[in-house]
């Protein structure tokens, strides 16, 4: 059984078997609830793997449209496997959106465009003085592969070739950096 | 890997899952259990906040580091705007920081071969010193780029200061090189 299987008995189920059960408005405070629950989700595998918080958010509306359609629709015809359902539509869509990216990409090439793509929204965005404060309070070379990792979401292979680490160490430093950072930013930039 | 139902995905798996550190089928389980688990998708989002807050604490001027060449090349590619300072062992530069630059660099040339660990010292005109332990560096490139917190070196008075780089062995730290910046405000 798979890790999404195993939801079988997760209150998606029980909303996807009433939407697809119900018709019309008696459906409507469980599509509203099931789309809280599983619109996040869909949002954070297109941040993963589009690296960018259009595309996920595109991704998630595409993708909630859809599985709301299906079970409104009776094709989803295993309510049960309501979560399989969302993540393989989450996939099929990033391969469809990345066939758009290339094309979109070729043309920013094309005109000399460039641009860093926002990973997460202005309005849940972190306060850049207080994660700048608490970079600052990282050891040089913990401070050097963060940044490098940030910016350009390299393997630590790559990360590691330029500031000469081996990937191991890389990955390493990166795990306890990171964590030491986030707990940083997360507590006001008030521990060291 | 398997990840079940009721066990969390640690916080380091997810940072390797984040930058791809680790095969597809990896991958493909950590996709599977965030799916159901908001528990750890509240981890990953912590990790795509900081990836922004990075940029931005980076475009905003307000980050120091040692960097790579290839990373200011690659800077330079994006348009971004770069104003570097090329330094060798004893020497000195006249810089400033101009109101459009977005980074600023110094890259300095040093006798790197066999060095096994580097520490760096800045020395400033009040003769505060500041200690930077341990810097990562590639010996094979015979220089040290860093990357200067732009934004608060712009609005700094006429002022010169120096850093130093030793080399850490058993025997204890040796000099290796010193170079001079000789600051002045943009005009």
């Amino acid at each position: 059984m798979d890790a999404v299987e195993t939801g079988l008995q997760g209150r998606e189920v029980v909303l996807a078997r009433s939407i697809a059960v119900a018709a019309g408005e008696q459906a409507r405070e469980a599509e509203a609830e099931l789309y809280r629950l599983l619109a996040p989700r869909a949002r954070r595998y297109g941040l993963r793997h589009l690296r960018d918080s259009h595309a996920a958010d595109d991704l998630m509306q595409h993708v909630m449209a859809l599985t709301l359609e299906q079970l409104r629709s009776g094709r989803l015809r295993e309510p049960e496997r309501i979560l399989s359902f969302v993540l393989g539509a989450c996939r099929l869509t990033v391969q469809e959106l990345r066939r758009g990216a290339r094309r979109r990409e070729e043309l920013l090439q094309y005109y000399g465009e460039a641009l860093m793509p926002d990973v997460v929204e202005d309005d849940v965005a972190m306060g850049h003085q207080r994660v700048a404060e608490c970079l600052q309070r990282l050891p040089e070379r913990e401070r050097s592969v963060v940044l490098l990792s940030f910016m350009e979401e390299r393997e630590a292979g790559d990360v590691g070739a330029a500031l000469g680490l081996s990937a191991g160490n890389v990955r390493v430093i990166r795990h306890r950096a990171i964590a030491r950072l986030r707990d940083c930013v997360e507590s006001g930039g008030v521990r060291r | 890997m398997s990840v079940l139902h009721d066990t969390h995905v640690p916080f380091d798996r997810l940072v390797d899952y984040w930058f791809g550190d680790m095969g597809d089928a990896d991958i493909a389980t950590i996709d599977e259990h965030l799916m159901h688990c908001d528990s750890c998708g509240a981890q990953l989002e912590s990790v795509a906040l900081l990836t922004q807050g990075t940029r931005d604490a980076f475009a905003a001027g307000e980050v120091g580091a040692v960097v790579s060449a290839d990373f200011v090349a690659r800077l330079v590619e994006r348009d971004v705007r770069v104003r570097e300072y090329r330094v060798g062992p004893g020497g000195s530069v006249h810089c400033t920081v101009a109101p459009e630059d977005v980074v600023l660099i110094s890259r300095l040339e040093a006798p790197l071969h066999g060095v096994g660990r580097l520490d760096l010292v800045a020395e400033m005109p009040e003769g505060a010193t500041e200690h930077f332990p341990d810097v990562p560096f590639d010996a094979a490139s015979g220089e040290l780029l860093l990357a200067s917190r732009v934004a608060r070196v712009r609005p700094l008075p006429a002022h010169d200061f120096r850093l130093r780089l030793f080399a850490v062995a058993d025997t204890g730290p040796q000099e290796i090189a010193e170079y001079v910046f000789h600051h002045r405000p943009w005009q």
